[in-house]
């Protein structure tokens, strides 16, 4: 038994590496890219390295660098945020209350599934022209929310059902306000999906290209419309630069999104969440 | 604090949950509601508590109606049967939540906190995570966590239900306890015929969501109103008590028993006969054959049987 158990354990631990090495592997072939100054083909290894592609982005300024870069980080980590709020809003009137429309409002909120992108940015640029939306980053905002937006809901419903609302009830009696139950009892609870949520719409909207297109009308400068046409054009040593820094960028909001969650009381720890009975 | 229900109704997805329930529980006692499952017990307590709202029918606390009065301001506790402590929270934090959502300062919520562990003896596991405890020690906590702030009363929903026989005895004295040293209005919903028979000051039966009877725990158990508040005290059973100045004590059970002084038993047939024997040497001998107190009462069992 114990035999198997071990020889269990080392496939398992097999499959994890494989599956490290996929994703580990060309992640760094970008990361050496992005000093490559001369890779010609067939050598194994570059012939030479530089820091052009770093110092591009470092001196390219609000266009094409630091300043495009944080533009984006904003834009994303308020759609996040946006998203994440709606969602679970969303989330507690499907799980929490019976109301006529209830199945079909769950199905409406899925449905920026089943429009393709594209007819979905073109019908919403004619309305944000005449909203006076279009061509500004607030409605680059909304266009990310809004496909960002069933991912959200599908992880907050599953979420909140899950939590349910016995807690949230418990509180109550014991003098809690509604929204203080759910402050205190509730939202911690759900902090792993709140957590998935933002991480979800946050590199949705990162690295949203068409629709940052359409919607900024290229005055809305996001580092995802910079980074595509050096990964179609020749230059792979600032398409890497650029793929290490949008890599690192999403990691770090990550991180920080991990560790504001931790501050505000919420735990990331499935298990000591959902361990009891 | 008194609790008052008048002329409770209420419908849940077309089905008549309560209907027409009314009773009185009497400030610093303990009553039981007692009742199969699905008779409306625990929707009974949501609706004294706030949890859920009432169709009709008026909720009094101390002769004022608190239909508007929402959950969290009725100063009402409850024990839920999966005791619901709070996972983000280790024990201590658990216990002193009612008070800091009353504004209490964090040292004296600690405090105050500490000393409720105490009561329910669980000191020394303040820091714990609920995931860490035990059942028995989780409904400990709970219990402390419902009396930390002193509530007019508190609802305790089947607090025993899924713990073991040996641990439910124990948080039944504890319960007594606690509600002897706190005197608060306590009311509980139980299944379990013989628990309400211990426990309570009095018992209101509730079947199809109508009271049927209400009374002490001895009228419930030797006179009953209907076949199925005789059902609800199951199986031939036997308890072992006092008989002082010709009552028989158990709990809070009380039966006249003439004729017998001193350690008795108390046995209640399936059929709803009851015989109070004496346990002293010779007539326990006679009475038990020298066999065990559930023995005794299958003897009577069976001796009522033939006749």
């Amino acid at each position: 038994m114990s035999a198997r158990k071990n020889s269990g354990a080392r496939w398992a631990r097999v499959l994890v590496v494989l599956q490290i090495a996929c994703v580990a592997l060309p992640l760094s072939i970008i990361a050496v890219w992005a000093f490559t100054d001369s890779w010609p083909w067939p050598n194994l290894l570059p012939e030479s390295f530089s820091l052009r592609g770093m110092q591009t982005i470092v001196r390219g300024g609000d266009a094409t660098g630091l300043g495009c870069l944080l533009l984006s980080v904003e834009i994303s980590v308020v759609c996040a945020v946006l998203t994440t709020a709606v969602a679970i809003l969303a989330a507690r009137a499907i799980c929490f209350h019976r109301w006529v429309g209830r199945t079909a409002f769950e199905y409406l909120t899925m449905l920026p599934f089943l429009i393709p992108t594209t007819v979905f940015a073109m019908g919403v640029q004619v309305a944000f022209i005449r909203l006076h939306l279009a061509y500004t980053a607030f409605g680059v905002v909304l266009a990310h929310a809004i496909v960002a937006l069933p991912y959200a809901v599908a992880i907050m419903t599953e979420t909140t059902c899950g939590a349910g609302q016995a807690r949230e009830q418990a509180a109550r009696t014991l003098g809690a306000s509604g929204l203080r139950a759910f402050w205190h009892v509730s939202l911690p609870t759900i902090t792993p999906g709140i957590l998935s949520s933002l991480c979800m719409s946050f590199i949705i909207s990162f690295s949203q290209y068409f629709l940052t297109l359409l919607i900024g009308g290229g005055k809305v400068r996001t580092f995802a419309l910079i980074l595509f046409p050096y990964l179609s054009g020749g230059d792979r040593t600032i398409a890497g630069a650029y793929a290490l820094v949008f890599l690192a960028t999403t990691l770090l909001v990550f991180v920080a999104f991990r560790v504001i969650l931790r501050k505000t009381g919420g735990s990331t720890e499935e298990t000591a969440l959902y361990g009891e009975a | 604090m008194e609790i008052s229900l008048r002329n409770i109704n209420l419908t849940l997805r077309k089905n008549p949950i309560l209907q027409d329930v009314s009773m009185c529980v009497p400030s610093g006692e303990f009553v039981s509601i007692l009742g199969k499952s699905g008779a409306g017990k625990s929707t009974l307590l949501s609706v004294i508590s706030g949890l859920l709202l009432q169709d009709s029918g008026e909720v009094y606390f101390d002769g004022e109606c608190v239909d508007a009065v929402p959950t969290h301001k009725r100063d009402v506790s409850v024990v839920f049967q999966d005791a619901r402590l709070f996972p983000n929270m280790n024990v201590l934090d658990n216990v002193a939540f009612p008070l800091k959502m009353r504004g209490v300062r964090t040292p004296e919520r600690r405090e105050r906190a500490r000393a409720m562990l105490a009561e329910v003896q669980l000191q020394g596991l303040e820091q714990r995570r609920t995931h860490e405890l035990s059942g028995g020690q989780r409904q400990r906590v709970a219990l402390a966590r419902a009396l930390v702030c002193r509530p007019h009363a508190v609802l305790l929903d089947e607090p025993f239900s899924g713990l073991d026989e040996e641990v439910r005895d124990d948080m039944r004295d504890l319960v007594l306890k606690l509600h002897e040293r706190h005197d608060t209005t306590i009311v509980m919903v139980t299944h379990d015929g013989f628990e309400a028979l211990r426990m309570s000051d009095q018992i209101a039966y509730l079947s199809g969501g109508r009271i049927i009877q209400v009374g002490k725990p001895a009228d419930l158990l030797i006179h009953p109103a209907t076949p199925e508040v005789v059902a609800s005290f199951g199986q031939t059973k036997a308890f072992e008590g006092v008989v002082c100045d010709g009552e028989f004590t158990y709990g809070k059970l009380r039966i006249a028993a003439p004729g017998v002084e001193g350690p008795a038993i108390l046995v209640h047939t399936e059929s709803g006969a009851t015989e109070v024997l004496p346990l002293d040497g010779a007539s326990a001998a006679r009475a038990t054959g020298g066999k065990s107190t559930q023995a005794a009462a299958d003897n009577v069992a069976q001796a009522n049987a033939k006749e």
